[in-house]
């Protein structure tokens, strides 16, 4: 494949937009840019973003994926990737979400992170990311792929601001000292059935490791995480098909419980 | 007509020597489930009349997933002896054993009998203690291949089993992460919760299985309540280890 070029950027970038306005999803962007060119991955996000803050979508936190060895693996990479949230995309515990909103929608279990101060050190330690942690709340993060039937390669899914779709969080908010973040439990149920378990270590070992990792990656790039942020942190199990509507209630022991309701 | 006994000496022999042995069903010997359950009966009554003495008993496919993959609406059960039991801490000889795996579980240990129908109330009165617990499975079949009769008859793949410190059980157990891992590295990563949903209805489910077959579940046995993820294999020199949260550790090393 040749070089990628702005023109492939920046129609990579309109096919995401214009699959995330009309609920079509697109061919798939490795089809005309390399499959590892992470680089123009995110290059392509960036158009989209600066695309969407312009039009005056409120940006409020950040997702990090890719934060579990399998599928790292199975990405062929060494590290994880992030997304935007914007404040359209969040929806509060137990509320309706609409599926017309989404594609091809998948669930993940997660410790979301909110910040009480901004990250913006350079050369960040752990430490001062748990100092600008004001709490953790359980998350149900709703995936979803802009590229038809999840067709994605590594650069796919960071242009498509890292297959991030909706999330609902939790409204049991627990300071650091009272969680284990690396053995706390988790169990999305549906119908009654554990359709996902897993727990803290799944993220990176501790989801403040994905945390980090986003926090310094993020001062890198030049759009430093503020204080009022939400972090969705990483999965803590395998993710789950929503295939229509239905109830899906987490639970992260010492976290509480938080429902998605799809309609 | 299937001589049992002769099916039992045959699976017995294969755990005891630790041989590989072709699968009932694949050579002639195809099994009820009752009948299977009567072989595995009979091959552990072996044991027994070595010197062996029942501790317990181990539920099997106690995972919806697991049950999806094997076709199955219902959990399996085996038998645990005294000899099955290795220390916290200790080793196990991978000569002993024909191609084990290992995976984390829940063990509960019983103050009182529980027999047939029991509610989860019933049931956790019988607790006296929960621990977390590695358990070395190994099917004596060749490539570890089986179908229920089958595996049912070779003791459910009992082979040996590690329990952590016993704590009381008045911590909530339905969503403990577990963390198992090989040489200090994470291999697998699950919650009590994968247990049908609570581990509690695996004991229940035991009492239901072993009173069905005439039994019960007696005051100081273990009941292991099956995995709480997927099995890994084991190699020589590893040192294994389960981390539950609430629970403390357990761990082993292969030789």
């Amino acid at each position: 494949m040749t070089k990628t070029t702005d023109a492939d950027i920046k129609k990579a970038a309109e096919m995401i937009r214009a699959a995330h306005d009309s609920g079509t999803p697109c061919a798939a962007l490795h089809d005309f840019i390399a499959a590892d060119d992470i680089a123009a991955g995110y290059a392509i996000q960036n158009v989209n973003t600066d695309h969407w803050l312009k039009q005056g979508r409120r940006l409020v936190g950040r997702k990090t994926g890719l934060t579990a060895r399998a599928v790292q693996k199975q990405l062929g990479v060494g590290q994880p990737d992030f997304g935007m949230l914007y404040a359209d995309m969040a929806y509060a515990d137990g509320a309706d979400v609409p599926l017309d909103r989404l594609m091809q929608p998948k669930i993940e279990g997660e410790i979301a992170f909110v910040l009480k101060s901004d990250l913006t050190q350079e050369q960040m330690t752990i430490t001062d990311v748990m100092q600008a942690i004001d709490y953790a709340v359980a998350a149900i993060e709703i995936v979803d792929s802009r590229i038809a039937d999840w067709d994605i390669k590594i650069m796919d899914t960071v242009a498509d601001n890292a297959s991030s779709g909706l999330y609902v969080l939790g409204t049991e908010p627990r300071a650091l000292s009272e969680l284990d973040l690396h053995l706390c439990g988790m169990v999305i149920e549906h119908q009654g059935e554990p359709v996902s378990t897993g727990a803290g270590a799944a993220c990176l070992g501790n989801p403040l490791n994905a945390t980090l990792w986003l926090a310094k990656t993020m001062v890198e790039v030049g759009r430093p995480l503020k204080a009022g942020d939400t972090i969705l942190s990483g999965a803590l199990g395998p993710m789950v098909a929503v295939p229509g509507p239905g109830v899906y209630e987490l639970r992260i022991s010492g976290l509480g419980s938080v429902r998605a309701a799809f309609v | 007509m299937t001589d049992l006994n002769a099916i039992a000496e045959f699976v017995d022999d294969a755990s005891r020597y630790a041989n590989a042995i072709p699968q009932l069903s694949e050579s002639g010997k195809d099994l009820t489930l009752e009948q299977a359950y009567e072989v595995q009966r009979l091959s552990v009554q072996r044991r027994y009349d070595r010197g062996q003495v029942q501790v317990g008993v181990k539920m099997g496919f106690t995972s919806r997933a697991k049950m999806i993959q094997m076709g199955l609406d219902e959990m399996i059960w085996g038998r645990l002896t005294n000899t099955m039991l290795v220390e916290d801490g200790g080793e196990i000889d991978l000569k002993d054993f024909v191609h084990p795996r290992v995976e984390p579980e829940i063990a509960f240990l019983l103050n009182k009998p529980l027999e047939g129908l029991v509610s989860p109330a019933q049931a956790m009165l019988a607790v006296e203690a929960i621990a977390p617990a590695l358990e070395i499975i190994d099917s004596r079949y060749e490539n570890f291949k089986f179908n229920l009769p089958d595996v049912v008859a070779d003791n459910t793949s009992t082979s040996a089993y590690v329990v952590g410190p016993w704590v009381k059980p008045d911590i909530d157990f339905t969503n403990l992460g577990m963390v198992m891992s090989f040489d200090g590295r994470p291999v697998q990563i699950g919650s009590s919760a994968a247990v049908l949903g609570h581990p509690l209805r695996a004991l229940v489910g035991a009492a239901r299985l072993v009173g069905e077959d005439g039994g019960r579940l007696e005051a100081g046995w273990t009941v292991m309540a099956g995995g709480a993820t997927a099995a890994e294999a084991l190699t020589s020199g590893l040192h294994v280890r389960l981390e539950a949260q609430n629970m403390g550790s357990v761990s082993f090393d292969v030789s």
